[in-house]
Formats: C-alpha cells, structure tokens, sequence
C-alpha cells in the first residue's frame, strides 16, 4: 500500500515538477527579500499530513516539508492551528500568509496561488464495514454522504454530483465518527489520510473501499493568496531545493518509513529503479542545473550592477558638464586654466563668448594672445597680475576692460588662484565674467542716488536714516538746517537718539528703550509722534512731528527713515485754542448749570401741574359721582312730587267738594256763623292747594330741562301786563318799561321770573299812594342787568337776605297774601341762567329787584 | 248699575269721594243720564272689550265720553288709555282724562296716545262744577260722532 502511495506520490509531482522549471520565468534574487517571518496554519486532523501531536503542537509531513522548504530560503514559519474551512478563509483574507498543505483545485485558484505539487493523493470511498451495496461511486447516488466543510471532497462531490444527499462536518473525525455511529452512508476524503485517522480514532467498523476515483485525485502544494507571486517563487524554490538534496526524502521516510525494500523483488527493484530511482536522479540532475543557473545568474547581476555604476557615473560627469556650460551661458562666465609645465592656457565653453570668440576658430593656448584682447593699460594691470600669482601664488581679482575682435567692449571680472605642489606652483586656474551689465548698473545707481539726494536735500523737512544700532548713515541739508548742524559728518555715525532726542521737553530723559523711533524697526511698522522735542545743536529744543519707517530689504529690517519738521508753532496756536477751548468749556458747563436749572424749576412745575390735573381729576370724579347723587336725588324728589300733586291735592280736592255738598244740600239749616265756618275750611284748602301747586312748580324748574333761546325782554313784559293784571288795577298805576335788550334763556322760565316780579310790584303797591313801575336795564362787560321799580311797602334791608328764601315771608299774610316761594322761584331760574339776583329797598319806600344774566349764556348752570 | 248698553258717560275712578264729586257736577248740569263709574283699570277695560262681569255688552254700544283718572289700581290709566285708541273698535270714544297730577310727562303722554281732553281736577269744587259742565256740554251734546 505504501510503495503504490509513494509511486503515486511522486510521479505526477516530479512531470509538474519538471513541466513548471523547463518553462518558469527566470527568478529575479533581489525581489526576495521581505517575508523574514510568516505566519501558517495547519489543520488538526488530517494525519499523517497536517495534525496535532501530543504536545499540542502542529506536525506531520506537509508540516515538516514547508519548515524545510522555508529554510533553504532563510524564512521562519510561525505555525497557528484551526479547522480547515476558518483557515483556508484566513489566507483568502491574508491574515495567515501560507498554508502547506492544500489540494489543488479549479475552486481554489480563484483565491490561492500554488507552489508546484509535491505530492498527489486519491480519495476514496469509506464505509461501514458491514455494507455491501456500494460497488461504484454511481452507488452513492442515493446514499447519505459526508464530508468535511471546505475539503476537496465537498469540492468534488458536489462538481461531480455525486450524491443527493450531501452533509458536511467540520471535521473528518465528526464524519467518520459519524458514519461508524450509522447516521450515514459513506465518507469520501483522502484514502491514505482517512486510514491513518481512522487508526487513530481506534475505529474498527469503517473500511474504504477499493475501487479508484481518477476525478478526484488530489495534487497537494503549499499555498499562497492570489496574487502574492513573491513569496510563491520563495516557496517554490525552497519547495525545489528540499527536493533536490534529498531533504524530502529523509521527511517522506521519516513519516511514511522505508518502502519495505528488502521484500522486494528484482523486478520490483528494477521497477522502483526505473519509477522512483530514474526520475529523482533527473530530478537531482535538474535541481543541479536550477542551482548553477542561480549561481550564474547571481554572479551576471553582480557584473552587471558594477557596469550599471560606472555607467551611473559617467552620466553624471557628463550631466555635470551640461550643467556647466548651461550656467556659464546663463550667467556669462567662463573658466580658464594654465599649465605651468606645458604653459599652456585652456577655457571653458563658457570663455570663448565673453572673447566674442567661438570655440572652432580660437585656440586660447597662448597665453599672450589672450591677454591682448584687453585695453592696453589693463593687459598690463593683469600681466603684473599674472605673473605674481606664478611667482608668488597669490591670487588676484580684477576688473578690466575687454575688447572683442569685433570691437564690443565689455567689463570683465577675472580671477586667478594658484595651485601649490610641494610649495611650487604647478597650475595657474580662475574664470573671467562679463560685468558689462552690473557695471552699467552700478553706474546708473550711482546717478539715481545723486538724484535722490538732490531729492533729499531739496525737501523741507528733516530726513535721516538710522541703521539697526540707531546710528545716522544719511541726512538731507534740511535736517542739518533744522538741527543746527552744520555739516553731514556732524552727525553721519552718530547715535541719532542721543545727539538730538536725549531729553523730554521738561528736561528729564528719554531712555532709548521708549523711543518711538527705534520701535519702527523693533517692531518693523511706521510709527508717528508729534508730541515729543527734539533738541538742536546749540541745546535749545523745538516740538517736532517725527515720522519713523523701518527699511526692510527681503523681509529683513535693516534700520529706519525718520522725517521730521519743526512744529513749535503749529503746538503754539494749538495750546491758544486749547486756552479758548477751555474757555468755552466752562462757559458751557455754567451754561449747562443755568439750564439743568431751569429744566429743574420746569420739573417741579410740570409736577406740580400733574398734581393739580389729578386734583382736578379727583374732583371731577367727585363732581360726577355727587351728580349721580344728585340725579338719583332728582329721581326720588320727582317721585315725591309726583305722589304729593297726586295723593295731597285729593283729600283737599275732598274737603273742600265736601263742604261745598254741606253749604249747598244743608244751607237752610246753617246759621251765618256755620256758613262763616265752612269758608275758613275751604279757603284754608285753597291756599294749601297753591302752597302745594307752587312748592311743584319750584320743583319742577329746578328739574326740567332748559331750551335756551334768544328772548325778547319787551314782549314778554307787554304780554304779562296785559295778562297778569287786570285792567282796572293796571288803570291806577303808571307803568314804565325802559329799553331791553334780547337775551339768550329758557323763554318760559324767564317768562316765569318776570311773571312773578311784576305780580309782586303790583301786589306791594297796592296800598301805597305812589303806583309807580318801572321797568329797565343796565348793561355791564359781562351781564346784562335787569330790574322793576316800584313805590311800595319796600322792606328792611337788615333782612334782604331773607327775601329769596322758600316759604321766606317778610309781610304778614293779612297785609299781602301770598306763599313765600314766588321769590324763591326767581331766584331758582336766574342761578339756573347763571345769573344773580339781589334786592334793594327801605322799608315804606318801595323795593327794586334786580337780576342778571351773562352775556355769554354757552355756559348753564347745572343746578 | 245702569244697563251697560245705555251708558253714555263712564267714569273711570277709584277714589269714592272723587266719583261722587263727579256725580254731582255732572247731576248740577243735567248730565246724570246713563253714568257708570268703574273703580279700576282693569274693570274698564273688561267694560269696553266685552270680559268679566261685561261679557255682555254689545259691541257696538259705546259711551258718548269717558272721564278717566290716570292713577288707578291693577291697571293705571294711561295703559286703560293705550289700550282704547289702540283698537279699531274702541279708538273713536272719546276720552278726558280727568286726574289730580298737572305732571308735564302724564300730559305729553296722554296727547302721545291720542286723548280728547286733558283736565286736572281743580281743589275748588265750583271750578270743578264749571269743568265738568264744560266737556259734557261739549262731548255730550255738541260733539257729533262719525
């Protein structure tokens, strides 16, 4: 069993073996040199190839073939242990590097590169040993097959079909303790790896089957991820190398032991000669050849790297002198040499076009002839030069004057060093430049800076510049001026700070470190000052006004510009308005007083006029509600009114009926004192049924609304005296009715006042012999004043006060009848006219009453 | 009670002695026939439109004039006054109002609602003679109604 496996083991590994070197690249040596360390895994159960051994460590003959292969190519080899499926995913993902034991399949390729095989193994069909009805792998079409998850079997068995009912473990010991238990029919995986772990599972009841399965023989190699090609060729000529010097063979004994030589027969000598022998020596033989093509190849590169420098070296010689004469173009130089033993003169390229000479047509080997393209005086100037620097090794540097063969005439700069060999000049080298342009240059800066200091001395104020240490390196001839000084060198040189701004203007002094002009360069900005003194020669000071700019040249400060002017007058008439402005100032301030006074005064008034709106808003609040109190008042007293005109005068009305029914229905029986009784009864009713019709009426006046209108005096007056008194008493008296103007009032209350005065005048005058009224009006700014005379009883002025009053009577009521309120009355609608009414008269010698009314009647008294 | 279709003057008053007085100007100027006095509002209204104790009275009978007080129980006399000038049937009776009150709004309310005459009862019975004598010479015969 073992002979066929090793015959079966290297056959198809030795053509691939052969087939991959006869037509493999040529492998390049430096691309290996990464992977010093790699990480592998093995698989546990896959004896005698990839499992664990006792101390828990991963071993078997892939194992060991990998460690060997990766040896001879100076790898180490960390080795992780896991189930198949998890590390054939680690080395898809590349987190292990390489796997060594792994079938090559079309699957795989997609996500592995492979070594070249190193062995090749058939699978085969494992049973129970009591099964009897798998003959082929057609038989298993319809039994229960296992294989481990991931292995080429599950690969195989699926691609081919074989069976319908597949099931996967993760193990191959899962699956053939699995099929010893019964739970299914058959496991296919590697015969040789099988029996081992069946061994070694001490399962007795599994056998495999005899019969060959051609699709699945399985080539085994180590394997890389896809497209990881270099440590591929490591391992592959690690892999090539173990074979060739008999390494695989002492692992292959170690694991599978010796192929049980001594029971062989000549013919199977013969045959494991002509199988095994032949093909390892051709084997041996072409692993000769990879070895010496390695050395050659190794020894080609070594040359071929030293030509490679050489060739590197002359490039950059070559690149060097481009570059130079590329410089010597741009920047118009050019070197010369002179050989003190041949004395001969060499250039550069770069001399010949300052010569306005070209390389072809000059040979500047006679030192002679190249001088005589200088001016006369300066050939002389640089052949003492010259000849210095033979002798005495000195270098020079010179500016002359050139002319070309075509009379171009240029500056030139040329230089001359020596070289020393044991104290002797051997070799005389330099360059020459044209400075044509930066002469030009230098000329014209030197009429630019006459103009600018045409510039600076023409300009009035004080310019100077101060370097970094604030000493002066330039003044204009207004400076000197202002300052008092009277020559450049006065001050050139000098620290500017402590020749003129030593001092404030108090004489204190002003250290450097606060000057305001060195800051322009401390700090590299502009600064400005018109506060501070500068001081003259002669000691005496000035105010000035000083601007101070810092020079800067490529970003680096150099020193500082300082103009300055003379500003003692500007500060003069400054201080003046100060003086004035100060002036202003108080007078603005007492100005503010006397104002914030009179705004205070204005306060206290406006206050004291919002009190008074609020008294007046108080009292207008009060005024409403006692108006309300009032309507309210008026309210009840019309009720009362209302009752007393109605409920008083009927009883009365009764009375007096009544005792006229005694007088009529019994006056047969009725003596004269009786009839005399019952007419005091009824007068006495009739006279409180007046008092009664005249208190309403008072009340009614003060109730009713008034209609002012324009009134007309006179007419009211005839039509009373016609109405109110009859004729024959009017006959008796003289009446007068003076002019009376028209007024504005309620016509029917007026009309009442008048009604009731007149009654009055004829009433008092009754009994006096004098019947004389008068009727008449006064007129004042402001009233119109109203009045009737008459020549009757008068009354006592001690009681005038008296005569206005409601049931006031200053006559006994047998002498004058009446009931006290007519007066009352007037006085009522006159206050209600806003008017007045007063009286005068004596007692005897009649009265005069008076009332008024205002010439403005917008306004009504509300009473 | 007269025959409430006969009645020619009806007064409407509530106080006894103030219908007596009534009476008797009417009687001192011949004017007694066919007076009926109501004591209230109510009973004059229920007299001119046929309810309670006049249920019935013809319709179309209607006194010549009616003396009304205006300060009357249940009903006052200005709502007896609306009520009358308010129906078609009633509105043409003449009515005088004949009260004690010489109040401004009674007498502006009572033209407002159409009354024929405003009279207030003076104190002066002879003068209240003279009153009465007036108006029933002039509603009772001068005044020709449509």
């Amino acid at each position: 069993m073992m002979k066929e496996a090793s015959r079966k083991l290297i056959y198809p590994f030795v053509l691939a073996f052969v087939l991959l070197f006869a037509c493999s690249p040529i492998l390049h040596a430096d691309t290996m040199t990464s992977h010093d360390t790699i990480v592998i895994a093995s698989e546990p159960d896959y004896p005698p190839y990839c499992f664990i051994d006792e101390n828990g460590n991963a071993a078997g003959f892939a194992i060991d073939l990998f460690l060997a292969a990766a040896k001879t190519v100076d790898l180490e080899v960390e080795i992780r242990i896991g189930i198949w499926s998890k590390i054939k995913q680690d080395l898809a993902e590349g987190k292990i590097d390489a796997l060594p034991l792994v079938g090559r399949t079309p699957e795989r390729k997609a996500n592995y590169d492979f070594t070249l095989a190193y062995m090749s193994l058939h699978g085969a069909v494992f049973v129970r040993k009591e099964t009897q009805d798998v003959l082929s792998l057609e038989d298993l079409k319809h039994k229960s097959v296992l294989v481990m998850k991931g292995d080429n079997a599950e690969e195989f068995v699926r691609r081919e079909a074989i069976s319908k009912n597949i099931v996967t473990t993760n193990t191959f010991e899962e699956a053939f303790r699995s099929l010893s238990k019964g739970n299914h029919d058959a496991v296919i995986t590697q015969r040789i790896m099988g029996i081992n772990l069946l061994k070694e599972m001490k399962i007795k009841n599994v056998k495999a089957l005899d019969f060959n399965m051609p699709e699945f023989r399985q080539d085994f190699c180590f394997a890389v991820k896809k497209g990881d090609t270099e440590l591929l060729s490591r391992l592959n000529e690690g892999l090539s190398t173990v074979i060739a010097n008999d390494s695989y063979e002492k692992i292959r004994y170690d694991w599978f032991g010796p192929d049980e030589g001594g029971k062989l027969s000549a013919m199977d000598a013969f045959l494991f000669s002509l199988n095994i022998l032949i093909p390892l020596i051709i084997l041996m033989a072409i692993a000769m050849i990879v070895i010496l093509r390695k050395e050659v190849r190794k020894q080609t590169h070594d040359l071929k790297k030293e030509i490679d420098g050489h060739k590197k070296t002359l490039d950059s010689l070559h690149k060097q002198n481009l570059l130079l004469n590329e410089m010597e173009k741009i920047t118009s130089i050019g070197g010369w040499e002179y050989d003190v033993k041949s004395k001969r003169v060499s250039w550069t390229d770069g001399a010949y076009p300052i010569h306005g000479l070209s390389k072809d047509d000059y040979d500047p080997a006679d030192y002679k002839s190249d001088i005589s393209f200088f001016s006369q005086e300066d050939q002389h100037i640089l052949d003492k030069a010259f000849k210095r620097a033979l002798d005495t090794g000195k270098s020079y540097n010179l500016e002359l004057r050139l002319k070309t063969p075509a009379g171009v005439e240029k500056w030139v700069r040329t230089i001359g060093h020596a070289e020393l060999t044991h104290g002797k000049v051997t070799r005389l080298y330099g360059n020459i430049a044209d400075i044509s342009e930066s002469k030009t240059i230098h000329d014209e800066l030197g009429s630019r800076e006459k103009q600018n200091r045409l510039l600076l001395n023409s300009t009035a104020e004080g310019i100077y510049g101060i370097d970094m240490n604030g000493k002066c390196t330039f003044c204009n001839a207004a400076a000197l001026n202002i300052l008092g000084y009277e020559k450049e060198n006065d001050v050139i040189g000098k620290n500017m700070h402590d020749l003129i701004h030593h001092s404030h203007h108090d004489g204190s002094p002003f250290p450097r470190e606060s000057c305001k002009i060195f800051l322009a360069f401390k700090e590299g900005k502009e600064t400005h000052s018109d506060e501070e003194v500068l001081w003259r020669a002669n000691g005496t000071l000035f105010h000035a006004e000083y601007f101070s700019h810092p020079i800067v040249e490529k970003d680096i400060v150099r020193g500082a510009v300082v103009t300055f002017w003379d500003i003692s007058e500007r500060k003069m008439a400054r201080e003046e308005l100060l003086i004035l402005k100060d002036s202003l100032e108080t007078q603005v301030i007492q100005r503010t007083a006397e104002l914030q006074k009179k705004i205070q005064t204005l306060d206290k008034s406006q206050k004291a006029m919002l009190y008074m709106i609020e008294d007046l808003n108080e009292i207008t609040a009060e005024l409403k509600k006692k108006r309300r109190e009032l309507e309210a008042a008026n309210r009840e007293l019309e009720a009362f009114t209302y009752s007393v005109s109605h409920d008083l005068r009927a009883p009365l009305r009764a009375i007096a009926g009544f005792s006229n029914f005694i007088y009529e229905d019994y006056a047969e029986k009725l003596d004269d004192e009786g009839k005399r009784l019952l007419d005091v009864i009824r007068n006495n009713v009739l006279k409180m049924d007046r008092l009664i019709l005249d208190m309403l009426n008072l009340s009614r006046i003060s109730r009713t609304d008034m209609r002012m209108a324009e009134t007309d005096m006179k007419a009211i007056i005839e039509s009373l005296l016609l109405d109110v008194v009859s004729p024959e008493i009017k006959k008796q008296f003289t009446v007068k009715v003076g002019d009376l103007p028209k007024a504005v009032s309620d016509v029917n209350l007026i009309k009442q006042v008048w009604q009731n005065l007149i009654e009055n005048a004829f009433k008092y005058s009754s009994r006096s012999e004098k019947k004389a009224i008068e009727i008449g009006s006064e007129q004042t700014e402001d009233e119109l004043i109203y009045y009737i005379k008459d020549h009757g009883a008068g009354f006592d002025p001690a009681y005038a006060h008296k005569l206005f009053g409601v049931f006031q009577r200053l006559h006994r009521e047998e002498d004058f009848e009446g009931t006290g309120i007519g007066l009352a009355i007037v006085q009522r609608i006159v206050h209600r006219h806003s008017g007045r009414v007063w009286a005068e008269g004596k007692e005897g010698k009649g009265a005069c009453f008076y009332f008024s009314l205002p010439r403005k009647t917008g306004i009504i008294n509300m009473e | 009670m007269k025959e409430t279709n006969e009645v020619e003057i009806l007064i409407v008053e509530d106080n006894p002695n103030d219908a007596e007085m009534a009476l008797r100007a009417l009687k001192k100027n011949n004017l007694t026939n066919n007076v009926l006095v109501v004591n209230d509002g109510a009973d004059a209204l229920d007299f001119f439109f046929g309810r309670g104790k006049y249920e019935n009275i013809k319709n179309n009978i209607r006194p010549k004039v009616v003396l009304l007080d205006l300060k009357l129980p249940k009903v006052d006399g200005l709502e007896v006054l609306r009520e009358i000038k308010s129906n078609e049937r009633t509105k043409m009776i003449p009515v005088v109002v004949l009260t004690s009150s010489k109040e401004e709004s009674d007498m502006v309310e009572s033209y407002k609602l159409g009354v024929n005459s405003y009279i207030v009862k003076p104190v002066d019975f002879d003068k209240f003679v003279d009153a009465v004598r007036d108006l029933g010479m002039y509603w009772l015969l001068l005044n020709e109604l449509p």
